[in-house]
Parts: C-alpha cells; sequence; structure tokens
C-alpha cells in the first residue's frame, strides 16, 4: 500500500547477511510495562518477604516514583507450569500459557530509564532520546518489502491512542522518511488519505487520474523523461492501486466463524485486539516485512495503583488473540518463519506502590520470543530473588536488537547507515552482541 | 600525525539500580587529548579563506557576472556549454518561488514581463527581497537549522507558549536583512550584546529550540543531553561541522576532540538553568565560576572525567593564534566572545558554510554538497575557488543576505534553462545531448537543475492558486484541522483546532510545529523532524504524497475554491479549462493541453456538474507542472 515506494530515493541497500530464520516480525507491544514478576517470573523470595522493605543487601535502587523503601508485594497471581515444558506462566495469561512451547521467555532484559517515553524510545530505536530509526525502519531500509504495494513497516497503534513518546517510536530518524512505521487500523479506511473526501467514484478518480498522467507525459516528454518526473507519475499509479489493495487486507468479512473465534474476535472483551491480530496475519501473509501491534492507551499496562486490577483487564484483551496468532501462524506453516516478539517497554517493581501496585522497573523484566526457529519452552536469563534486576545472563537492549537482526539474517553491525559523519547502526557505537545461545544462531 | 598529551586517571562512580553490580563496574577510565598537528589543519575548510581571481577564459558573452566566470570557466575546462537563458515567465517564477515560497503576485509578473528596460531582472528580485513573504521563506530554512518546534516532544510534549516569538523574530531579521553575523551574535548571545532590548533575548531561544524532557527524574541527566544538543547545533549550523560526533570520543575522522566538544559546551554551562517540570526559554547572564565543566566519559552524564574551561576548538585556532575565550571574563562574557569569533573573518569556516547554504537554496545542491558536514567525510566543493570568492565577497559586503541572492539570481548560472526549448537550433541541441550526458545531475550547472518544491510551499502555492491564502503575518501558530485518527495518536487536547476557519489558510511558516506530530503535508513531504539540525531534506517521492494530494480534505477544500472562482461566468468546457491553465498555472493552454481537459470534461459523462469541474484545477493543483521549479 504505502510507498514501500522511494520511488526515486537513491537508496539500495538490500541487505542479507547470512540466511535468514525470520522472514518477517510481528512485534506485540505492550505499552507501559507489564509486570514480569506478575505475568512470566515467579519468584517465591517475594512472595515469603511480602510486605518487608527490600532488604539493604540490595543497595540503591532508583525508581520513578520513589518506592524504593516500600513493602514487597507478592505477585498477585498464581503461577503454574504450563505445556509439556512446564515453564511456569501465571493465570493471568491462560491462553498463552498453553503455547508455552513454542515461547523462549528471556527474563534478563535490562534497560536505562525509568521514564515512559525514554523506555519506549529505547526498546523501538536503542536510544533513549527522541528520534533515532526505530527497529522497523532499519528492517525495511535493510530488506526492502517483498510486495511493492504494501509498505514494509506497518504499526497498528491502540485506538485509544496517547503512546508515551508519541508516533516518534516508530519514527524513522535519521533515515529517509519513507522508512518510517505507517499507521494502519481496521475498518474500510486503513491508512490516512486512502480514499477521496467527498463524494468522489472510483470512475471519477480515474478519470481525474487520467487527465493528471495525460497532463503529465506531455510535461515529461518537453523534460528529457527527467528521473524524479517520471517518478512521480508511477507514485500516483502506485497510490490508485494501493486504494484497492489496502482495504483489501483489512477486511476480515472473507475469514470463517472459527478464525474469528479462534483470535476471541467473537468476545466483546478481546475482540479489538484480535482484529489486529488477524490483521497482523493478513499483512505478513501479503509480505509486509514487519508488523507492529500497541496493546494500551495513554495509560495502558503501567499498574500503579492496582496490578490486579489493571493486569486482569489488558490480559483479557490480549490473551485469546495473541494465543490465537500463533496458533494460526503455526498452522498456516508460517511461524516457521515469522518471528513474533511480545514485551513493554519495561517491567515493573518487586516493591508496591499504594499498596497494590507496582512502579517501573527498567533493571531487570521480559519479553518473549516465538517462532523462527527458535527453540521454545524455555527461558533464557535470570532476575534475582526477587525480580529486580537482570542477574543471570543479562540481555541489554542492543544485545536484543542484534539478536533480531540477526534473526533476519542481518549482521547488525554492517547494517548502517552515513550520517552525520558517522555510520550509525540500530545498536549504537558501543558493543552488542548476538546472543546466540537464545537465537538458536551460530556465530 | 598526533601526540598525546594530557593523561587523566578518573573514578567514576557507578550509577545507582542499573543492571546487576557485578556486571556493569567497568574499569576505572581514562581521557587522553589529542594534540593536532598542521597536517591535522591542512583540510580545505579549515584552511584561512582565500580570495581567488576571477578566470577569464570562459565564454566571454555568457558571463554576467564573476559567479559566471567560475561556472563557465569549468565548463570550458570540460568541454559542456552553458544552456540559454530561461524564458521570462520560467525566470520569475523560479525567482518567486526559491525567495518568496509563493508564486509571484500576477501585477508583479506583468511589471516584469513589459519591463523591456534593462536591470528588469534585477529590479523583478529586488522586489521581491523586498516583500515580506522573502522574509517568511527564509525562517523556514533557519529553522530547519535550528531544530525548531514549539513543543517539548518526549511523553507530555508539553506547549512552550513564547516559542513562536522565536520563530516571529527570525522571519523579521530576514526581512529586515540584518546582517548574518549579527543575525548569529544576536542568537547565541543576544541577551548579553543588548541587555535592555527584549527581542535580542528571544534571538537566544535558537540555543534551546531542540527536544527537552522537562519532567525526567534525572534533571542532571536533562541538563546534560540539553547542553550536548545545543553544542552540537551551535557548531553544526554555524561551522558546518559534525561536533555531536565528539561527545563520546574524539571525532573519529575530523581533528575535533571529545575534550573540544566539552570546552564548547562549557561556554553554555552557566547560562543553562533549569527546573524541573518547566520548559526552558531562554539562556541566563551568570559567571563562569557558578559550574564546573568536565570532559564527560562516554558521553554519561554520571562519568565526569578532566574539567575543562572554554575554548575555541584547537584545530580552529592557528598555531600562536589567540583564543579570546581565554582572555573573557565577567558573566557572560564567554559566550559573547564566541559570538564574536564564530562569525569574524579569523574563523574559516562560518562564511563558508553560509554561502553554501544560500547557493543550496537556489541550486538544490550546495557548492559542497554536504551542506552540514565541512569536515573530512564530508564532500570537497565542486568549484572551490567560487566558494571561496563568494565568501570573501560576502564578508567584504557586511554579510548582506539580500544582496548575495541578488547576485546569484542576477548571474546567468542560475538564468540557465533547464529544459531545451523547441526552437533550439543543432548547435544548441548537440550541446544539449552533451550536457544531459556528460553532466546528469546538472553538477556542473550546464543547465539550471530541475527539482521539486518542499512540503510548505506547496501547501501555500495550493492555497494561492486557489485564491484562498490568508497573508496575515505573525503570532501564535495556528492549526488547521487533523484527521481524526492522525489526532488519536496524541494525547489528549494536543491539537486544539484554532476556532477561526481564516486562520487555517495562513502560510504554511505559521502552522503550529507540534515536535510529536508534524503536520500531515509536511511530514509526507520530508519536513524534518526537529531532532537535531537539518542542513538538507532528503526529497522523496512517495505513494502516500500522492494519496494526500489526492484525497485528503485539504485537497479537496483548495480545488473546489478554485473550481468555484472558475465556473462563474465560463459555462464552456473549453472556457472553463483555458481558464483553469490560466488561474492555476499562470499562463495560455496550448491547444493539446486544452483538448485534454475538454476531453476530459466531455467524458465526465453528466458534465457541468461541481464534481467534474473541481476535477479540472484539482488535477492541475496535482500535475507536475505546479510541483517542479523549472
Amino acid at each position: 500500500m504505502l510507498a514501500c515506494a522511494a520511488l526515486a530515493a537513491s537508496h539500495e541497500q538490500q541487505t542479507s547477511h547470512r540466511a535468514a530464520r525470520a522472514k518477517r516480525v510481528i512485534w506485540l507491544f505492550m505499552h507501559g510495562g507489564p509486570s514480569h514478576v506478575d505475568l512470566f517470573d515467579p519468584k517465591p523470595a517475594l512472595t515469603k518477604y511480602a510486605g518487608q522493605p527490600l532488604p539493604e543487601s540490595f543497595g540503591q535502587v532508583m525508581t520513578r516514583r520513589d518506592v524504593a523503601r516500600n513493602p514487597l508485594l507478592a505477585p498477585v497471581r498464581r503461577f503454574r507450569p504450563r505445556g509439556q515444558s512446564g515453564v511456569p506462566v501465571s493465570d493471568f495469561l491462560p491462553h498463552i500459557g498453553n503455547c508455552i512451547d513454542d515461547l523462549c521467555v528471556i527474563r534478563s532484559l535490562h534497560g536505562d530509564s525509568v521514564n515512559h517515553p525514554q523506555s519506549v524510545y529505547q526498546m523501538n530505536t536503542g536510544s533513549i532520546l527522541m528520534g533515532s530509526p526505530s527497529v522497523g525502519s532499519w528492517v525495511s531500509y535493510g530488506l526492502g518489502t517483498e510486495n511493492e504495494n504494501m509498505p514494509a513497516f506497518i504499526v497498528m497503534p491502540d485506538p485509544g491512542g496517547g503512546l508515551k513518546g508519541g508516533p516518534a517510536a516508530w519514527g524513522s530518524g535519521y533515515l529517509p522518511a519513507t522508512f518510517q512505521g505507517v499507521t494502519v487500523r481496521s475498518g474500510t479506511t486503513p491508512i490516512v488519505d486512502l480514499q477521496p473526501s467527498g463524494n468522489i467514484s472510483r470512475s471519477q478518480q480515474r478519470r481525474n487520474l487520467n487527465l493528471i498522467q495525460t497532463l503529465n507525459d506531455r510535461h515529461l516528454r518537453q523534460r528529457d523523461q527527467d528521473d524524479q518526473l517520471s517518478a512521480r507519475i508511477r507514485a500516483y499509479e502506485l497510490a490508485f492501486r494501493m486504494q484497492s489493495e489496502a482495504p483489501e487486507v483489512t477486511d476480515i468479512t472473507q475469514e470463517s466463524a472459527a478464525t474469528l473465534e479462534l483470535y476471541g474476535i467473537d468476545q466483546p472483551h478481546s475482540k479489538e485486539f484480535g482484529t489486529r491480530c488477524l490483521l497482523a496475519r493478513r499483512m505478513i501473509e501479503r509480505g509486509v516485512r514487519f508488523v507492529q501491534l500497541y496493546s494500551g492507551d495513554t495509560n495502558g499496562w503501567d499498574a500503579h495503583a492496582d496490578v490486579d486490577r489493571n493486569h486482569a483487564e489488558y490480559c483479557l484483551k490480549t490473551d485469546q488473540p495473541i494465543a490465537g496468532l500463533l496458533i494460526d501462524l503455526k498452522q498456516r506453516g508460517l511461524l516457521d518463519d515469522t518471528l513474533v516478539i511480545w514485551g513493554g517497554e519495561f517491567g515493573r517493581m518487586p516493591m508496591s506502590e499504594q499498596g497494590r501496585g507496582r512502579d517501573h522497573n527498567p533493571w531487570g523484566f521480559c519479553a518473549w520470543l516465538a517462532g523462527a526457529g527458535v527453540a521454545g519452552g524455555r527461558t533464557y536469563g535470570e532476575t534475582d530473588d526477587i525480580g529486580l534486576r537482570a542477574a543471570v545472563d543479562p540481555v541489554s537492549i542492543h544485545d536484543f536488537h542484534a539478536t533480531v537482526l540477526a534473526l533476519m539474517g542481518v549482521d547488525h553491525e554492517r547494517l548502517t547507515h552515513f550520517h552525520n559523519g558517522l555510520d550509525k547502526r540500530l545498536t549504537g557505537p558501543d558493543d552488542a552482541r548476538v546472543i546466540h545461545e537464545l537465537a538458536g544462531t551460530s556465530a | 600525525m598526533r601526540f598525546w598529551l594530557i593523561f587523566v586517571m578518573v573514578f567514576c562512580p557507578l550509577p545507582a539500580g542499573r543492571v546487576s553490580a557485578s556486571d556493569v563496574v567497568k574499569p576505572a577510565s581514562e581521557y587522553t587529548e589529542p594534540q593536532f598537528t598542521e597536517a591535522d589543519r591542512s583540510h580545505w575548510s579549515f584552511q584561512p579563506r582565500t580570495d581567488p581571481a576571477i578566470p577569464s577564459n570562459a565564454v566571454a558573452d555568457w558571463v554576467r557576472n564573476p559567479i559566471d566566470a567560475f561556472i563557465g570557466a569549468e565548463l570550458q575546462n570540460r568541454g559542456l556549454y552553458p544552456a540559454l537563458q530561461a524564458d521570462r515567465r520560467t525566470l520569475i517564477r523560479r525567482a518567486a518561488l526559491d525567495l518568496t515560497g509563493l508564486l509571484p503576485d500576477q501585477s508583479a509578473e506583468d511589471m516584469f514581463l513589459n519591463d523591456r528596460t534593462s536591470g528588469a531582472d534585477e529590479r523583478m528580485i529586488s522586489r521581491l527581497l523586498d516583500s515580506f513573504a522573502y522574509g517568511e521563506r527564509s525562517a523556514q530554512h533557519w529553522l530547519d537549522l535550528a531544530r525548531f518546534a514549539e513543543t517539548d516532544g518526549f511523553e507530555h510534549d508539553k506547549v512552550r507558549p513564547d516559542a513562536w516569538r522565536y520563530r516571529d523574530w527570525v522571519i523579521q531579521a530576514f526581512h529586515d536583512n540584518l546582517p548574518y553575523d549579527r543575525f548569529v551574535q544576536l542568537q547565541l548571545a543576544g541577551d548579553l550584546l543588548i541587555p535592555e532590548d527584549p527581542a535580542a533575548r528571544i534571538a537566544t531561544h535558537f540555543c534551546l529550540c531542540g527536544p527537552d524532557m522537562p519532567d525526567i527524574n534525572l534533571q542532571e541527566e536533562r541538563r546534560h543531553t540539553l547542553l550536548n544538543d545545543i553544542t552540537a547545533t551551535v557548531a553544526e549550523t554555524i561551522l558546518g561541522l559534525q561536533f555531536g560526533c565528539a561527545q563520546c570520543h574524539d571525532h573519529k575522522y575530523d581533528p575535533i576532540s571529545q575534550a573540544d566538544f566539552y570546552r564548547l559546551r562549557a561556554v553554555f554551562e552557566p547560562a543553562v538553568v533549569l527546573k524541573k517540570n518547566v520548559s526552558v526559554n531562554h539562556l541566563q547572564i551568570r559567571s563562569a565560576d557558578v559550574v564546573d565543566s568536565y570532559v564527560m566519559l562516554r558521553g554519561d552524564f554520571q562519568r565526569p572525567g578532566p574539567t575543562v574551561r572554554p575554548r575555541i576548538p584547537q584545530a580552529l585556532v592557528p598555531s600562536g593564534g589567540n583564543d579570546p575565550l581565554l582572555s573573557a571574563s565577567g558573566p557572560g562574557a564567554q559566550r559573547l566572545a564566541l559570538a564574536k569569533w564564530l562569525t569574524s573573518p579569523e574563523n574559516p569556516l562560518a562564511a563558508r558554510v553560509v554561502v553554501n547554504r544560500i547557493w543550496q537554496q537556489h541550486f538544490g545542491i550546495g557548492l559542497c554538497e554536504s551542506p552540514g558536514d565541512f569536515g573530512v567525510m564530508g564532500h570537497a566543493p565542486t568549484h572551490p575557488d567560487l566558494l571561496d570568492w563568494l565568501a570573501t565577497w560576502f564578508v567584504d559586503h557586511q554579510q548582506n543576505l539580500k544582496q548575495l541572492h541578488l547576485l546569484i539570481l542576477t548571474s546567468a548560472t542560475w538564468q540557465q534553462q533547464s529544459r531545451l526549448p523547441d526552437t533550439a537550433d543543432s548547435l544548441q541541441q548537440t550541446h544539449w545531448k552533451q550536457s544531459l550526458q556528460e553532466d546528469p545531475e546538472a553538477r556542473w550547472l550546464s543547465r539550471f537543475p530541475r527539482r521539486r518544491l518542499q512540503g510548505e510551499v506547496i501547501r501555500d502555492v495550493m492555497l494561492q492558486c486557489s485564491g484562498l491564502l490568508n497573508r496575515k503575518s505573525g503570532g501564535p501558530g495556528i492549526r488547521p484541522p487533523l484527521p481524526t485518527e492522525l489526532r488519536r495518536t496524541l494525547l489528549k487536547d494536543q491539537w486544539k483546532v484554532t476556532e477561526s476557519e481564516d486562520e487555517h489558510l495562513r502560510r504554511s511558516i505559521y502552522v503550529f510545529a507540534r515536535r510529536n506530530l508534524r503536520y500531515p503535508i509536511f511530514e509526507v513531504f520530508d519536513r524534518p523532524a526537529a531532532i537535531q539540525s537539518c542542513a538538507q531534506r532528503t526529497v522523496s517521492i512517495t505513494a502516500p504524497q500522492s494519496l494526500h494530494l489526492l484525497n485528503s480534505e485539504f485537497s479537496l477544500k483548495v480545488a473546489e475554491a478554485a473550481a468555484q472562482q472558475l465556473t462563474s461566468g465560463h459555462p464552456d468546457n473549453h472556457q472553463l479549462a483555458a481558464a483553469a491553465f490560466e488561474k492555476i498555472l499562470r499562463r495560455k493552454a496550448d491547444t493539446d493541453e486544452l483538448q485534454d481537459a475538454a476531453d476530459f470534461l466531455q467524458q465526465c459523462g453528466n458534465a457541468g456538474t461541481f464534481s467534474c469541474h473541481f476535477s479540472v484545477p484539482g488535477s492541475l493543483l496535482n500535475s507536475n507542472r505546479i510541483h517542479f521549479v523549472d
């Protein structure tokens, strides 16, 4: 649909450095910060010491809301071993729990900021500052698109809006604007300006376009077939094709009742997110390279006041749709070469806030990967005894990004863009490493 | 060759909270500053400006001013020939779009077309330079460099209620033709130069236009980020060097040490005073003694290294030369001294950088292709002598920007054709073919390089063609309606539509610049993100641009307004088509074009319906004729 088409852009980088295990990515971004200690990282010690202050041995802790001295809060829902592997998932996520044998839970991610927007930026761009290119932009820059009538990078924001950090989270930073995420929503007008305002029929629009193109063709002939001019002529034809193709992608009326049920679209609480998960599948089927879905409006998963109430709501909205997506991808054979990522911008503190809530915790938290040959039914890395900090096999955000790129067949040290006198890259100038044990790739 | 002088060991405390303690402790770091040699300074842009002789070998009857002598000599060296002079309609359209970002007024066009006395072009250009629209257009170029937006960015993206005053100051400064050195000095040290003048204080907002997160937990981090942004922006904008690269380590290619970066930053440290949750607006005047400045190891705000004092970057001070920052004393004195040094003849870069920027405005690409990087990794100029000659001329002419524009626009070089006219003889055709073949991108200027208009100009021109443009100037930014789906990506009430609809039709420069959401037509046409200084926009050509111009409410509104003006009194298809061409393209349609449009109206079936009628001006507004400067 989009401009996949930097029709006249000079950029020619189509980079595959090694065999790609993941041809495409679906990133489920839980905005606000889902609580690892209540979802995927059980901490018996936290139950044991609940109500007591953080032991002094943990040293100083920087927190957003000054909660370092608050009493510890036990996990609010029970954990159970799931699947053949027995990897524990809490009762918040029974459906995802059933898919655990396909998931690899990373328990040792760590970031650098206790603030939402900085962490949203870091998770998406590798930098806590505004304005660097997002992972999706890098991937579409590096790998291009598989369908010239579709954008390589699509974002489906939460319809509640208000992502902390705003559209810069899927921006292209210093990469050309063509590589930024294109926002798409459900329904018949998935893209801004896709259909004419006012009452203009399709045949009328075709006639308008013919007039534009006739004028442009004549103009072009008098101007030595100038590349820019002909690129602009092609852009109009592409735009016209997108007008019919894009609504087809978002039209789910032909999907079976069983599929709708699988994604929870038949249930009022999971209908909205389920629809977007289904759209994600339809997009990758049509060659979209990178799809990112956000769950959570301005507050989203940001459970400061009451983890149980907040997470009950968001888990109910997303649990079945996500499980449905995994099952559907698998039964269609798409999971083999599609990487699914689940995670937020950070996790939450073992200490309580306002009694039953938890504050932001970037020092140690979870995400999980599925598909693209990543072995499931296992965990990677550990936080300390109470889930405060990444302790064993820590995974920095740069490491995480390097690993995702490696799965896509891209060497993070070689995916570069020359900008302001430097070869910039997603993983920054400092050391980042591909975690082969996590990805199952070889060095 | 660099040899190593300073050697410092530093203990750096571990930031609280991060990862597992055992994992993160890095060894105590050290910083050793490289000392640069004459060899490091030998890069062309660090060398003192020269005053090259004007070449005499160019085709004499083509040369109109020294620019042509330089360009013509190079063409001759390459066996190329300049193109003929463009016709008057093309010239005034080109000049008006370049200088004012609008099409020429009909009366101005008529005046120029009918003025057969010598110097008509000079008078036409001077009139454009005198118009307020020149200030409005020039300001956008500068605001790109200043990473200007009217909000903080980050989570809350709070409005900076006085930011528009800086935008207005910039417009006025260009309109008043403030000499460039003065223009720069006021933006770095206006509060010190004219303490009694509030406008001079507003000018210093330049330093603080970038993103900021006032509610961040760690205010030290905020201060560090802000100061680094100021330092990088000042150096890139005025010196055309990628100074920001040196905030974490010595610059990898240029003779800019990390200590140079933090010594330049030290100039601004006393001037930046922060209060949590409050956006910053002005620089403060405080003594250098109130803060200690350090090299921040690896660019980490929690790892102060050796202390530094304000200094000019060492590579820019010739050996044995004076550093005026050393002798400056008193509150703000270093900042004032820096502002003066940056714009003084001793600085080899500033004049070269600014004349290159102006050149870029008129030819799409600068004589140095990397306007933000005059360093080792930047491009060497295509015409180094011309660049120096212009820079020297500019300094000799009191850094008069309008005169520089006039010089460029009255050159035969700028007045060349961008296409071969139908009337060309066989020799001209041969030369033209050669130009296309051997100068494919017109880098040697064997013809005028065609280019796409910028988004802000496209919007203004569309409003102008439809008779809707509201020319009111100045004041707080206006918010025309946004598509709901975009508004919903923002926090609540972040785009309160301006009540009066007339206001929605004002020039693009007055559209509220929210950092977290660029106005759609600007975004789709490559407006920079207002995160860091942007010296050159990318020029993309994409399908979403076409979708916007075909389908957006704005396009519909403009086409309807244009049609309304046309249909009254032109019921006949041919008449309507002819009127649309004259109104929008400012010229009579040729027979073929007229036939195209009339055929279209015929096919429309129920001809005479309004939707058919507005399709003609609507399609013209979408056509390449509008969107490119020929």
